[in-house]
């Protein structure tokens, strides 16, 4: 196992280089003079000369890149070319609000998934089961940005039930930043005027982030349940007269896990790519909204910095999911 | 199941809804925009945005204020030029104060003005071909002069957009040489009417008023403090204000204008801007070089359509520089759409009979572009010209336009003046502008030029007034753009806050917060 996880590690490395290698050269070949738009549309030839030399765009590209990857081993991920704030300082800022969001989404996703999926196979046919798998049809093809602006129209316009976006009220100051989710610091530093406002900021956008997940776990949850409730073991336990809810809950579920695992697995890579819509939507000042930003005007340490950073994201994420197989079905060997 | 729970819990957590913000007695703004100002530093950025923010923090010699704008004395008690327009003298005021205590001083103005001369960024362009560090005299603790490397009238029209920075404050947070520049990105160092309170990147900006502001207060109900939300969504900007979680807003689309105006606790200002809409035709390549090209379609387009495009609130252009704008001639036959001219145009032409295609780039996502470019696509088709519309983001754009080899043959622009002087305009038409986005016509008439230079460096407003007379005229004979229209600046406040001023040399949604108040 310790092998299996070293060549991940390993592979994770190789993977990472590749990635800044794909990110640094699109970057450098989109259309655009990022120094130029920098300097501001009204910039002398000489203020874009300072610009370029700033930012050693005046450099040959192996140069720039070698310069680069050093930086990132120092965790220096350069500086912005537009604002100048430090790129690593801003991904700080931003990236805890998109974490808190994956989390407390992937959460709703898994457990509303889960419980859908088995209530739906259990009572296969009925009611119960028509309407979750409404709801999962919904979920997928529903557009996020649509069901964001919806829900906020109805419980925040409408019936004022709700905030329309943002972490905070605007007079509502952060917790202290103790792990920079406002739902955990302000439970750690007791303040909990700051949890019930962070709490009812984040509903909304964790649901519509959730929404297309939650309706996937499901629908994965739902068959492979009608599958293993199938299964020969099933039929014995329950002629040993083992309980419903045991078979159901503890037997079934655990062997129906593995392919659910796998896809919240996929779906947390995608929220964390999904979270760009709701973010806007919410104006949830998360990583998402700063890498648009810095799109916009060209601005390519920060959405380099971005694509590492959710890259390597996503491929730990695929690793602990592998290693999660083994916890579910002993029979998974890691070689 | 989730909606019931949801709709539970938030009956428990909902928050209060307060019309505006009162700490400590204090009452406070909050303003809802779409844009950040992520570098606040004078010398090194500005935006409208930005600006806002540079505006309260930190003051200037002189300040624009008004409509049409006025440049009025501010940290200049006085000041005056020499019979060559060469020499500017300022007085300073005695009494003003940066945030620190620290008097300000013809000193600190000659550093400011130095630091952004060194660091040739942000403002620095408006001034660093006429003015050397050395030019800048300092002849006692309140008087200082700048001595110009030539005359330039816009001289005076750009002093407001350089503030002034307490040396002392920025170089104590120096680093490596850098004049404070790490430092002064999200930190202040001015004497403006406003100090920073709390500064959330991506999420907000507080702004807290200076009770003892050297200049005073014009509304002793003035504000208490400002605080600028980041919201980026139109849709979510009207439900903030009529929901009251925001006080005023900017940057909604004229749908949503229209709708906040019936509310009965909002109203909405509406002001002719100038900032000026064209569609920039490359006149050194392609059909559109050809001068009898540009006419026909000069005459085929449906101006009107562009004033519809905002519901009404817009006015057309009769000129390439913008109404209201010093020096500006309402020029005689205006293009107007008339179909028999445009035929009888491209009949003249090298394609009488029509039958190409012509591009036409927009920026991605500006609904307003796509509009009038709809618009543009079923003029062309009555002169058998087709036309091919895309949308690009803002850099790729620029980058299109940057080259007489790749600028579209339309290229659909928004311009703002920076400064209350037809230089600024009429250097769009001069070759020094050829590879900016708005010179992506390329235009080329060194008549035209001449003038923009004689008139540039002149120092008497009769003789620029002519030129620019001329250069107006010329520029609309040539026809290198479509002149559409100059849409109106709008904002939607809550009843409770008053004193708004506009002044159409602000940029996009920027406004001067100091005069602003709150009453129930």
């Amino acid at each position: 196992m310790k092998l299996f996880i070293l060549k991940r590690f390993i592979m994770i490395g190789i993977t990472l280089l590749g990635l800044s290698v794909i990110v640094f050269v699109v970057s450098r070949v989109a259309p655009g003079d990022p120094a130029k738009l920098a300097a501001g549309p009204d910039a002398t030839e000489e203020m874009v000369q300072v610009v370029r030399k700033e930012f050693n765009l005046d450099k040959p590209l192996p140069i720039q890149y070698v310069s680069y990857i050093r930086g990132l081993l120092r965790a220096d991920f350069g500086k912005s070319i537009r604002t100048r704030h430090q790129v690593w300082e801003d991904i700080k800022t931003f990236l805890p609000a998109t974490f808190e969001l994956v989390f407390v989404s992937i959460s709703f996703a898994i457990l509303l998934g889960v419980l859908f999926g088995v209530l739906s196979a259990v009572y296969r046919d009925t009611w119960i089961d028509h309407s979750t798998r409404f709801f999962s049809v919904a979920g997928v093809a529903v557009p996020m940005f649509w069901l964001g602006i919806m829900l906020q129209i109805l419980f925040a316009a409408k019936f004022h039930l709700l905030p329309i976006g943002g972490r905070l009220d605007t007079m509502v100051m952060p917790p202290t930043p103790i792990t920079r989710f406002f739902l955990i610091d302000s439970l750690l530093t007791g303040n909990w005027v700051v949890f019930e406002n962070a709490f009812a900021h984040i509903l909304l956008p964790a649901f519509v982030l959730s929404f297309p997940a939650l309706a996937s776990i499901t629908r994965i949850n739902r068959a492979e349940m009608l599958e293993i409730l199938r299964k020969d073991f099933v039929l014995n336990e329950k002629a040993q007269g083992v309980s419903d809810r045991l078979i159901i809950w503890k037997y079934s579920l655990k062997n129906a896990f593995i392919p659910t695992l796998t896809m919240i697995g996929l779906r947390y890579g995608w929220m964390l790519g999904g979270t760009i819509l709701v973010e806007t939507v919410f104006d949830w000042p998360g990583i998402g909204q700063y890498a648009v930003a810095a799109a916009v005007y060209s601005d390519f340490q920060p959405v380099m910095g971005v694509t590492i950073i959710l890259g390597l994201n996503f491929m730990v994420a695929n690793l602990l999911v592998d290693l999660g197989y083994g916890f579910l079905d002993p029979r998974v060997r890691y070689e | 199941m989730f909606f019931g729970a949801v709709i539970i819990v938030t009956f428990v957590f909902s928050p209060l809804v307060y019309s505006y913000e009162v700490r400590d007695g204090k009452k406070i703004m909050v303003y809802g925009e779409r844009q950040a100002a992520p570098n606040i530093d004078p010398s090194q950025f500005y935006d409208w945005s930005t600006r806002m923010m540079q505006q309260a923090l930190y003051d200037a010699l002189l300040k624009y204020v008004g409509n049409p704008p006025k440049v009025v004395p501010w940290l200049a008690k006085s000041y005056k030029k020499s019979a060559d327009g060469k020499k500017w003298t300022f007085e300073l005021v005695r009494n003003a104060k940066f945030h620190n205590g620290d008097p300000v001083t013809a000193q600190a103005v000659k550093w400011s003005f130095e630091r952004t001369l060194t660091l040739k960024k942000g403002p620095a362009w408006m001034l660093m071909d006429f003015l050397d560090k050395d030019g800048i005299r300092v002849i006692d603790d309140y008087t200082l002069e700048f001595n110009l490397k030539s005359p330039y009238a816009a001289f005076e029209a750009a002093i407001p957009w350089w503030y002034i920075m307490n040396p002392k404050v920025v170089m104590a947070n120096e680093k490596a040489g850098d004049m404070g520049q790490e430092w002064m990105k999200d930190h202040s160092a001015g004497s403006g009417p406003f100090k920073q309170k709390r500064w959330e990147h991506g999420v907000l900006y507080e702004l807290e008023a200076v009770d003892n502001y050297w200049k005073g207060w014009e509304n002793p109900k003035h504000l208490g403090g400002f605080i600028f939300k980041i919201i980026r969504e139109s849709g979510s900007l009207k439900m903030g204000l009529e929901k009251g979680e925001l006080d005023g807003v900017a940057g909604l689309n004229s749908t949503d204008f229209d709708a906040v105006e019936k509310n009965p606790n909002i109203y909405v200002t509406n002001d002719p801007g100038w900032t000026t809409f064209g569609l920039k035709m490359n006149t050194q390549k392609g059909y559109t070089k050809d001068i009898n090209i540009r006419k026909a379609i000069c005459y085929a387009f449906d101006y009107s359509s562009t004033v519809k495009v905002y519901n009404g609130n817009a006015v057309l252009m009769d000129s390439p520089f913008p109404k209201g704008m010093k020096g500006h001639l309402s020029v005689p036959n205006v293009y107007r759409q008339d179909l028999k001219k445009a035929k009888e145009y491209l009949a003249k032409s090298s394609q009488p009979n029509g039958g190409f295609e012509l591009e036409y780039v927009y920026v991605s996502g500006l609904e307003e572009e796509r509009l009038i470019g709809l618009v543009l696509l079923d003029n062309l088709a009555q002169l058998n010209i087709k036309l091919k519309i895309v949308p690009l983001v803002w850099p790729n754009m620029v980058a299109r336009g940057s080259k007489v080899e790749t600028s579209p043959d339309f290229m659909a622009v928004f311009t703002t003046p920076i400064m209350d002087d037809p230089d600024v305009v009429a250097i769009q038409y001069h070759k020094d502008s050829w590879g900016k986005y708005y010179g992506s016509h390329f235009y080329q008439n060194e008549k035209v030029w001449d003038m923009i230079e004689k008139a540039r460096f002149s120092a008497d407003w009769d003789t620029r007034k002519k030129l620019y007379e001329q250069i107006q005229t010329l520029i609309m004979e040539d026809a290198p753009e479509i002149c559409g229209m100059l849409y109106n600046r709008r904002w939607a406040f809550r009843k409770q806050i008053k004193g708004y001023s506009f002044s159409p040399v602000r940029l996009t949604s920027e406004i001067d917060i100091y005069p602003l108040y709150i009453e129930d």
